[in-house]
């Protein structure tokens, strides 16, 4: 059941390594994270602008991650890594989407707090 | 009776039997289903991530800290450099596999398990730290969602400690097999895609328990 | 860090103390002494017959996909007896517990049954049939006919098949371990909170309940990868996407859902267990807990795993009834397109488990216009169906029947499923029996649709078809119980009877109650000519021997290898033309099996390691359960130790030779022949179905085993 002849190294996904694509990765992802940090500490603009700020600055870094070290791509090699992936991402985002978005119903419904208070109940880690 | 798309296939010339039929490609279908694992792997953060959108309401804090008060960003912000550069580091290992380098695999595998360990010292000095000022997962829900998910990552990353550990030695007893080469793929995958869950971790755990 | 615990505790055994067992419950006694006898004869018997050798090489150490499927429908149906007992019990004491003047027997007020005890039984039930019977059913059936139908000649990982299977075996196990040392959980099978937390349920049935479910999660997930690889990598040459049967299509969805929903249920289950064993508060009532949070990450698994277990019963009878029509399926593509939308939609719908939370209207309303979207796509498939059949030369042989059967109740559990599917309704019947009766029409469209498929595949595997006149009877007083059972059950729904009451005040529905006993007992005569059933079908073997194409009118490639399939699946990996492959050819007149010409296969080698890890699995759940650190800790120092040994292990393939696949193949019976003598061809599928336990040394020494009345698998 497996190629016995050929040698494993040339695989696809073997040859697919690229260092200069981690180095990429690394620079881009750790500036952003820097980024992130800066903005979080110095609080620079609104609690609710620094959250959505740092939600995109992720999504970047994730999107960079995974296109140059996890090969996101449609390459032959690639390509159901890929399907896979795509097919989750709606679930990921129904599974915390939905659940916020009924529970902050719910907590509006049933946890009557004092206006001051009232203002964290709007956030949720996944507000994006 | 007839198959509608049958007709078009003229039986007398049609292939029926796949004869020296070479196997599917080995490595590839183990990779696939790693990464199928690695999936429901961050469908488990999905849910711990919806865990913590419940749990942030001001009621979930009980009376106790609010992430504001004890998050430390710079034992964060040295987890992320470790890791980066562990995730990086693995890289330049792969990279050596490219070119059959059995030392540089080895190499680069034991500096990206050192930085693993180092990731694994910063973490234990800031969870330490946060039982030493009282704060723990028994306090209140929020804690309980917060240490849970940080301590899931962390365990992660000691899994990946030992595979490397268990890698290395198998590079070296067997050198490039297509088992040893489908396995170090398959850490590839796992070592990689710990720092992209390591990024929704620091932006929307620490980052965000910052903000709040 | 861990939680103060009720009751004694001790470092060597836990909580584990004599009183834990239940001596003083009569009907436990009297089931663990049934069961020790039947296990006694079992052990006695292997060894009688000297069983043991070939059931460790044939059976408990096999990676071949065929195998372990048939040991996963074992479990299924010996898990089935058990939870059809538990209902048996619910349903009696249910009709006689009605009315303050009703008779109380062996401890309960009224009935037989305490309330634990009854509360157990109910939980048992709900979680042993959907977890423990109908999952391993179907996986078992995707296991063996999923590859057979992609032209495979096994899964893309034999060895986490084996150890899928084990993980489920040890689950089941501790759920029957539960019955004799210590209780089960008593609150359903869906677990509530904070009553499942440790202060209000300081006894080990939760735990037990929560590691059992536990496992089978695991077991689960690791097969839907293993299925999802083998369809998407290892499809024979030719079987392009569309040209994939239609079990294959729905398996594909099915184990989708698998894969990405159990994650979700590992988080709910370990939440509450860092509940109970360390002290969080995820669920608590107090302190900063939700518990809503359980019950939506519970149904975010719960409402996909429904249709994780209907979507393998739909592509069952997409099967059955165009074989039996003499037809190819009717809108192979809309089908396609149908079953990919369930499994889509049903990842938007699970609020509908929880109306009455509160939600915001518009919430409400989003999961209301979700659930009723199911309906579509299920309504396509019922059309498509019912479009196959028509004008076609319909044969009423038993799997027709019971896949005809499995559209009746889907009719009916569908339209019922609507009416649940407005939240105003569920208002008023939430948790109500009405809920009750429609989610038994569902399961029971899945049981039917499995008979059915144990009806039709069971020749592929077994090399001979189940006879027909027991089998009859069967279908029918499983008709006649369901009707008895499950109408009163919708009238007691519409007059308002909740579930899971250990006793009914309102004397006006005890007639309801009666009638539904009797559906019971029919049931129970059922249960009898099933076993009537297989045990005519084993005696008769000879005389109901098929060759490959069981039915004469298959349609796909399972059909196209011998009967029982051999060890290697397909001598030449079969190159794939058209949909329909094998009715195509039969229309062409292309049935010659045999090419000649054989080469050597290349296969993996049996393991034990699955069958160790499994066990290694069990004693950790077990000594989670009972809080017995050391061993807990013991089993997982083993299990990592295992994993790791295994991956330095480097002879896990072998080749079977050239020479063996010919005389397999020129041995097996392609003709359905009672003529046929059959020693010495029975030779030939023992060496198919031998070849992997004997590894490298050849094929010798396996042909020892010819038990005819008890081998499962006639060789």
């Amino acid at each position: 059941m497996t190629e016995h002849m050929q040698d494993p190294l040339n695989h696809p996904e073997v040859q697919l390594a690229n260092g200069r694509a981690y180095l990429a990765s690394f620079i881009i992802s750790m500036l952003l994270m820097t980024v992130g940090l800066w903005l979080a500490v110095t609080h620079i603009t609104t609690p609710l602008g620094t959250v959505l700020m740092i939600s995109f600055l992720a999504g970047v870094a994730v999107i960079i991650q995974g296109y140059f070290i996890l090969h996101m791509d449609i390459s032959h090699a690639q390509v159901w890594h890929t399907v896979a992936m795509v097919l989750f991402l709606p679930l990921f985002v129904v599974t915390i989407g939905l659940t916020a978005w009924m529970f902050h119903g719910l907590y509006q419904r049933t946890m009557i707090m004092p206006p001051a208070a009232s203002s964290m109940a709007h956030m949720s880690p996944m507000s994006h | 009776m007839s198959a509608s798309a049958a007709q078009k296939v003229d039986p007398a010339h049609a292939t029926l039997w796949a004869r020296h039929y070479a196997g599917h490609d080995m490595i590839g279908t183990r990779t696939f289903g790693f990464w199928l694992y690695m999936l429901t792997d961050a469908m488990v953060y999905a849910a711990l991530f919806a865990t913590l959108g419940v749990l942030s309401h001001v009621v979930n804090l009980a009376g106790g800290p609010s992430s504001s008060a004890f998050i430390n960003p710079v034992y964060a912000y040295g987890q992320t450099i470790t890791l980066f550069l562990s995730v990086l580091i693995y890289g330049y290992s792969m990279v050596a596999l490219k070119n059959g380098n059995r030392g540089g695999v080895i190499g680069g595998m034991f500096v990206a398990m050192l930085l693993g360990v180092v990731y694994l010292v910063i973490s234990g000095i800031d969870i330490g730290n946060m039982f030493a000022h009282g704060i723990f997962p028994q306090v209140s829900g929020f804690l309980s969602i917060f240490f849970t998910i940080i301590i899931y990552h962390a365990l992660h990353i000691i899994v990946g400690v030992v595979w490397m550990l268990v890698m290395m030695i198998q590079v070296a007893r067997e050198g490039f097999s297509a088992n040893v080469v489908y396995r170090l793929i398959n850490l590839r995958l796992f070592w990689h895609f710990q720092a992209v869950i390591w990024v929704f971790v620091f932006a929307f755990v620490y980052l965000q328990g910052i903000v709040a | 860090m861990l939680v103060h615990l009720q009751g004694p505790w001790t470092p060597l055994l836990g909580r584990l103390t004599l009183q834990q067992i239940p001596f003083h419950v009569p009907i436990l006694v009297v089931t663990f002494i049934v069961v020790a006898i039947l296990a006694a004869m079992v052990l006695a018997a292997t060894t009688y017959f000297g069983k043991w050798g070939y059931l460790w090489r044939e059976w408990l150490t096999t990676v071949d996909h065929k195998k372990i499927g048939v040991m996963y429908i074992l479990l299924g149906l010996v898990m089935l007896l058990r939870g059809f007992a538990d209902a048996l019990m619910i349903r009696t004491q249910q009709a006689m517990a009605v009315g303050p003047g009703s008779p109380g027997e062996m401890g309960a007020v009224h009935g037989y049954l305490t309330p634990f005890h009854l509360g157990q039984i109910f939980t048992a039930h709900g979680l042993i049939m959907v977890v423990f019977a109908a999952t391993p059913l179907l996986v078992g059936l995707m296991n063996i006919i999923v590859p057979l139908q992609i032209g495979a000649r096994d899964m893309a990982y034999p060895y986490l098949n084996a150890l899928g299977l084990w993980l489920t075996t040890a689950g089941a196990a501790l759920v029957m371990m539960s019955l004799f040392v210590g209780n089960f959980a008593h609150g359903g099978w869906y677990g509530f909170v904070p009553y499942f937390e440790l202060p209000y349920s300081p006894g080990v049935g939760v735990d037990y309940w929560m590691w059992t479910f536990q496992l089978s999660a695991i077991g689960t997930s690791l097969g839907s990868i293993n299925l999802i690889a083998t369809i998407v990598k290892m499809r024979a040459p030719g079987m392009t996407w569309m040209r994939m049967p239609m079990f294959t299509w729905a398996s594909l969805s099915t184990n989708l859902i698998a894969l990405t929903s159990f994650p979700v249920l590992m988080v709910a289950l370990a939440l509450l267990g860092l509940d109970r064993y360390v002290g969080t508060h995820f669920y608590t009532a107090g302190m900063g807990g939700n518990l809503m949070l359980y019950n939506d990450l519970f149904w975010v698994w719960g409402h996909p795993e429904v249709y994780f277990l209907i979507l393998p019963a739909f592509g069952i009878m997409s099967e059955i009834i165009p074989t039996f029509s003499e037809k190819t399926l009717f809108g192979y593509v809309t089908m396609v397109i149908a079953s990919f939308a369930i499994g889509g939609v049903s990842w938007g719908v699970w609020l509908h488990h929880f109306f009455t939370m509160a939600a915001a209207p518009s919430v409400n309303s989003f999961y209301s216009v979700t659930t009723m979207l199911v309906g579509i796509p299920t309504g396509v498939k019922v059309f498509n169906w019912v479009f196959t059949m028509y004008r076609g030369r319909v044969r009423y042989e038993l799997p027709m029947l019971w896949a005809l059967l499995a559209l009746f109740l889907l009719l009916v559990g569908g339209m019922t499923g609507m009416m649940n599917a407005f939240a105003s309704n569920d208002y008023m019947w939430h948790n109500g029996l009405f809920v009750v009766a429609h989610f038994h029409m569902m399961v029971l469209v899945i049981a039917a649709s499995i008979f059915g498929a144990v009806e039709y595949w069971f020749p592929k595997v077994f090399g001979f078809k189940l006879e027909q006149k027991w089998g009859k009877w069967f279908f029918w007083f499983m008709i006649i119980g369901t009707g008895w059972t499950f109408v009163p059950m919708f009238f007691l729904g519409f007059a308002g009877m909740t579930r899971r009451l250990d006793y009914i005040p309102y004397t006006q529905w005890s007639p309801y109650l009666h009638i539904m006993l009797v559906g019971m007992v029919f049931y129970v005569v059922a249960v009898l000519f099933f076993v009537a059933h297989l045990y005519v079908s084993l005696r008769d073997r000879v005389k109901n021997r098929v060759g490959a194409d069981a039915w004469g009118t298959g349609r796909s490639l399972e059909w196209m290898t011998h009967s029982p399939v051999p060890a290697y699946n397909y001598a030449f990996i079969p190159h794939v033309n058209v949909l329909d492959e094998w009715a195509w050819r039969k229309e062409n007149g292309l049935t010659e099996l045999h090419p000649g010409d054989y080469e050597g296969i290349h296969m993996p080698k049996n393991t034990g390691v699955p069958l160790f890890l499994g066990m290694l699995f069990m004693g950790l759940g077990f000594a989670l359960i009972w809080r017995i650190w050391w061993l807990a800790l013991l089993c997982v120092a083993l299990i990592v130790a295992l994993i790791i040994i295994r991956s330095f292990d480097r002879d896990t393939d072998m080749t079977i030779p050239a020479h063996t696949v010919e005389q397999v193949e020129s041995g097996a019976r392609d003709e359905t022949s009672v003529a046929m003598p059959t020693a010495g061809v029975r030779g030939g599928t023992v060496i198919a179905h031998s070849i992997l336990q004997s590894g490298t040394s050849g094929i010798s020494g396996s042909t020892t085993s010819t038990s005819p009345s008890l081998a499962p698998m006639d060789r």
